[in-house]
Formats: C-alpha cells, sequence, structure tokens
C-alpha cells in the first residue's frame, strides 16, 4: 500500500465557479466545499446567482468557468443523466408531472432511470409518500392537493432516486404561510435522518436551526461562509448583517 | 346483391331517384369514411413526431437534428401553402400514384400532417418548461422526458385542435372528386349527370350535405367525449 489520500474528498465541491448570461455575470468565481450530511443555506438578494448555483450543480445550467465535483468525481466528466439521478432537486413551483397522480409522480424515475419493476416502484414510491406524510393522498393528481402537498410530493419523488445530495430551490416561496411549516418540517427530518442538502431558502427559523452553514451570496460573490451563529451574531461584512437582519424580520418566523 | 334501403311511396321522381341509388351513395360514403381515416392516420403518424421535430430540433446541440427539425418546417410551410386541389393532383397525374385511393390518401395525409404539426408544436410548448426541467432533474434523458412527461400532456391538450382538423379533413375529401375517386361527392356528381336525371341535382346535393354534417357533428361529438375521458382530475398546471 502505498499512498492512500489523507481524507476523503468532500461529498460537494465547488471551484472558482464563474457562470454568465450574456453580458450579465451572475457567478464570479465562487468556491464552497459541502460535507456529508452537510446542511447548508444560501441566502441572498434577488438576482444574486442563488438558483443559477444550484442549477450549476446538476448541470439544468451549463457554467463557463470553474469545477463542480462531487464525491471527488468533477460533474463534467459524469453522464449528465447519472449525476442528476445522484442529486435531486426540489422546484419552488414544484413543477409535479400534472398528468400523474402522486404516486406516479413518484414511480416514474424509479421506472425509467432505475429500471425498477412496475412493483417495486409502487412499494418504493409508497414508502417514500408515506415519509413525507401523504400516504392517503397516493392516488391524487397534483391539482388536487394544496400547495404545501405538492412540494411533499416533489420531494419524495426526489428522495426515491436515493440521491447523495438534495438541492432546494426556494421550495417554500410559492407557499401560503400556513403551508410553510409542512414542508419545513419535512425538511427538517430529511436532515436530521442525515441527507446532504443544499438549500436557497428566505426561512430564517430553519437556517439558524437546521443549516451547519450559511452563505451569503450577493453579486455572483460568496460575501460570507459560516456557521449560522457566526453570521447572525457576528458577521463579519456590514453587507451580510443588513441583509440577515432584514430577512429575519421578513422571514424569522419558526414556520416548522 | 339488392340494396335493402326501401323507397318510400308518394316521392318526387327525383326524391325517388335519389333513395333508388341509396347503394350507390353508400359505397361513395364508405369511401369517404376510409380515406378520411387513412388521410387522418397518415397525418398522425407524420404529424406528431414532425410537431416533435418542430420543437426539439431547433434546440439540439446535433447538427443533422437541426437539419431535420429545419427540413420539416420547410416541408410544412410549402404543403400548408398550396392548394389541396393542386396537391392531389400532383399526387395523382404528377407523382403517377395509383390507384386513386393512395394517391389521395397520400395528398390529404400528407396535406393534414402539415396542419397537425402545427397542433402538435403549439401543444408541446404550452407544456410548462418546468415539466421537461423536473424530469431531467431525476435522470430522465430528453428522449424519456418528451415520451413520458412532455407528449402525455401535449396530446390531451391537443384533442381540441384534432377536433377541427377531423372535420377539415373529413370535408375536403371531397377534393378526391378532381381525380375521379368514387366518393361521396364523385358518385352524387355521376347520379346527377346521368341521362334524365340532371333535375335531382338538388336533392342529391342536399343529401350528400346532410351525409357530411351528420359524419363531422358525430365526430365533434365522440372528441369531445375523448377530451372529457382524457382530461386530469382536477384540471392541469404543468
Amino acid at each position: 500500500m502505498s499512498s492512500e489520500s489523507p481524507s476523503d474528498p468532500p461529498l460537494l465541491r465547488v471551484e472558482d465557479l464563474y457562470k454568465r448570461y450574456g453580458d450579465e455575470e451572475v457567478l464570479n468565481g465562487v468556491s464552497f466545499d459541502m460535507d456529508a450530511q452537510d446542511v447548508q443555506v444560501l441566502v441572498g438578494p434577488s438576482g444574486s446567482g442563488k438558483s443559477t448555483l444550484l442549477r450549476c450543480v446538476n448541470r439544468l445550467t451549463e457554467f463557463e468557468g470553474g469545477r463542480i465535483a462531487l464525491d471527488g468525481t468533477p460533474t463534467d466528466e459524469m453522464d449528465e443523466n447519472d449525476l442528476r439521478r445522484q442529486v435531486g432537486m426540489v422546484f419552488q413551483d414544484f413543477n409535479l408531472f400534472a398528468h400523474l397522480t402522486a404516486k406516479r409522480n413518484v414511480m416514474l424515475g424509479l421506472r425509467r432511470v432505475r429500471g425498477h419493476s412496475k412493483e417495486e416502484a409502487e412499494a418504493r414510491a409508497l414508502e417514500e409518500l408515506e415519509q413525507v406524510g401523504l400516504g392517503d393522498q397516493a392516488d391524487s393528481y397534483p391539482a388536487e392537493l394544496s400547495g404545501g402537498q405538492q412540494q411533499r410530493v416533489g420531494i419524495a419523488r426526489a428522495l426515491a432516486m436515493d440521491p447523495k445530495l438534495m438541492l432546494f430551490d426556494e421550495p417554500t416561496s410559492a407557499l401560503d404561510p400556513e403551508l410553510i411549516g409542512e414542508v419545513l418540517g419535512v425538511m427538517r427530518d430529511l436532515a436530521d435522518q442525515g441527507m446532504t442538502m443544499l438549500c436557497v431558502t428566505h426561512e430564517m427559523g430553519f437556517a439558524r436551526q437546521v443549516a451547519t452553514d450559511i452563505m451569503f451570496l450577493e453579486g455572483g460573490h460568496l460575501v460570507e461562509h459560516g456557521p449560522p451563529e457566526q453570521l447572525f451574531e457576528n458577521p463579519r461584512h456590514e453587507r451580510t448583517a443588513q441583509f440577515l437582519d432584514r430577512l429575519t424580520s421578513l422571514h424569522g418566523g419558526d414556520h416548522g | 346483391m339488392p340494396c335493402p334501403v326501401p323507397v318510400p311511396g308518394g316521392l318526387s321522381a327525383d326524391w325517388r331517384y335519389v333513395f333508388e341509388n341509396a347503394c350507390y351513395l353508400g359505397d361513395g360514403l364508405a369511401v369517404t369514411l376510409a380515406l378520411t381515416a387513412a388521410s387522418l392516420v397518415v397525418g398522425f403518424a407524420a404529424g406528431l413526431p414532425a410537431g416533435v421535430a418542430e420543437v426539439y430540433g431547433r434546440q439540439s446541440d446535433s447538427a443533422p437534428v437541426r437539419w431535420v427539425g429545419r427540413a420539416v418546417r420547410n416541408a410544412g410551410v410549402v404543403l400548408r401553402g398550396t392548394p389541396i386541389v393542386v396537391i392531389i393532383m400532383l399526387a395523382y397525374f404528377s407523382f403517377g400514384i395509383s390507384p386513386a385511393f393512395l394517391a389521395a390518401t397520400a395528398a390529404l395525409g400528407f396535406r393534414s400532417a402539415a396542419y397537425q404539426t402545427q397542433i402538435f408544436r403549439g401543444a408541446i410548448e404550452s407544456v410548462g418548461a418546468g415539466q421537461m426541467e423536473a424530469a431531467r432533474s431525476v435522470g430522465m434523458s430528453k428522449y424519456q422526458s418528451i415520451r413520458h412527461v412532455v407528449l402525455p400532456q401535449a396530446l390531451r391538450r391537443s384533442v381540441p385542435g384534432f377536433q377541427n382538423e377531423v372535420t377539415i379533413v373529413l370535408k375536403d375529401t371531397s377534393i378526391a372528386f378532381a381525380i375521379g375517386l368514387a366518393e361521396l361527392l364523385t358518385k352524387s356528381y355521376d347520379l346527377f349527370q346521368s341521362v334524365g336525371h340532371t333535375t335531382a341535382i338538388f336533392e342529391l346535393i342536399l343529401v350528400v350535405s346532410a351525409a357530411y354534417f351528420v359524419l363531422t357533428f358525430a365526430a365533434n361529438r365522440s372528441l369531445e367525449a375523448l377530451n372529457e375521458a382524457v382530461s386530469v382530475p382536477g384540471g392541469e398546471r404543468g
């Protein structure tokens, strides 16, 4: 045995990420690591590049510069479908398959991507819906569900693929206030079970209690990155303090 | 085989002539129906993939796929910009497709394909981009995402447009008159052109029009029922 690497690679490594839309620079050299079981919350003003950053991770958006590696493998060397199988994504607008029941929403990826039999897929789908508290809504269509229920189906659909990492793109921003709690509750359970999560959210109660780290992104730069106590109590940058103050007064409530 | 349709008493000579030839007209009606069905099948079989090619061809990274998308779009422009009588005459007299039924099927079928392409293109484009993104995000390929997520929704949305197309193709089968195919209109023409029966033209045209009307009405009702049957409970908000 010659050289064994001193430590495992981080679960996710984002290195010097650059992304431009036309003349507009959306991401300007963003770098950070995530270890397994980390819950990182990404905050920042609108247009700061938060969603773009998430979409670069599962290559829904291609980027111009930098590298992203999952478990040590650069994502641009992976088959994009295989990458996405390993990285779950939850959308602001849920994006449930509108023509399929909750159960079939979860089954589709199991059948088509993971090659499960119909019976296997159905059993797994029911299990995942149970997990998010929707076992009794398995046969409902998306339009028959509330926003909070739809988002929980969206989470179940992503979890069924056994992802290594879950991306949450403002999962509660499209919800009525009284429905936010049920979605945050599911996310909190997931974090407790050790899921690695990268979340764009303005729910500061969730960030304070659940996040291992908070990242403040502005103008495509990672202005500040650290544990919640540091960012809330002792931010190094005036901008971070201002922004988090405002967010807390708007979204500080503990919905979960 | 004698025609089983009885001739009611007390009719004028012209109406009696219509009833006496009910089965002769019925044969034409059968050709009309067969031609409608065959043309719609050709139109669907070519129009659906063409609609997919138009939407996804232009976004493709692959040059041959983009080329196919462009070719499909141009073919559609030409077909939609040419009168159907011209297309059917080209098919029969110029390209020499034979028998006439096949020439008419090709002409009406490809013309319908050009219109159905637009029905499916519009329906596909109306499915929200989030549906494709969600499908790709679980690791489905682009083809799988189109096949299992976008098309099932797009097809539901294309039923009303398709309903329109069915009635147009049904009535336009009468264009096959131009190449002498023995469909409903041609048969009625033969009848009122026979010596001694030219006065029955009004009665014959009336019967033929009623037949087209009943058929389009029934087709519309059936497709409305289909639309109901395939609609997603609670509606769609994709």
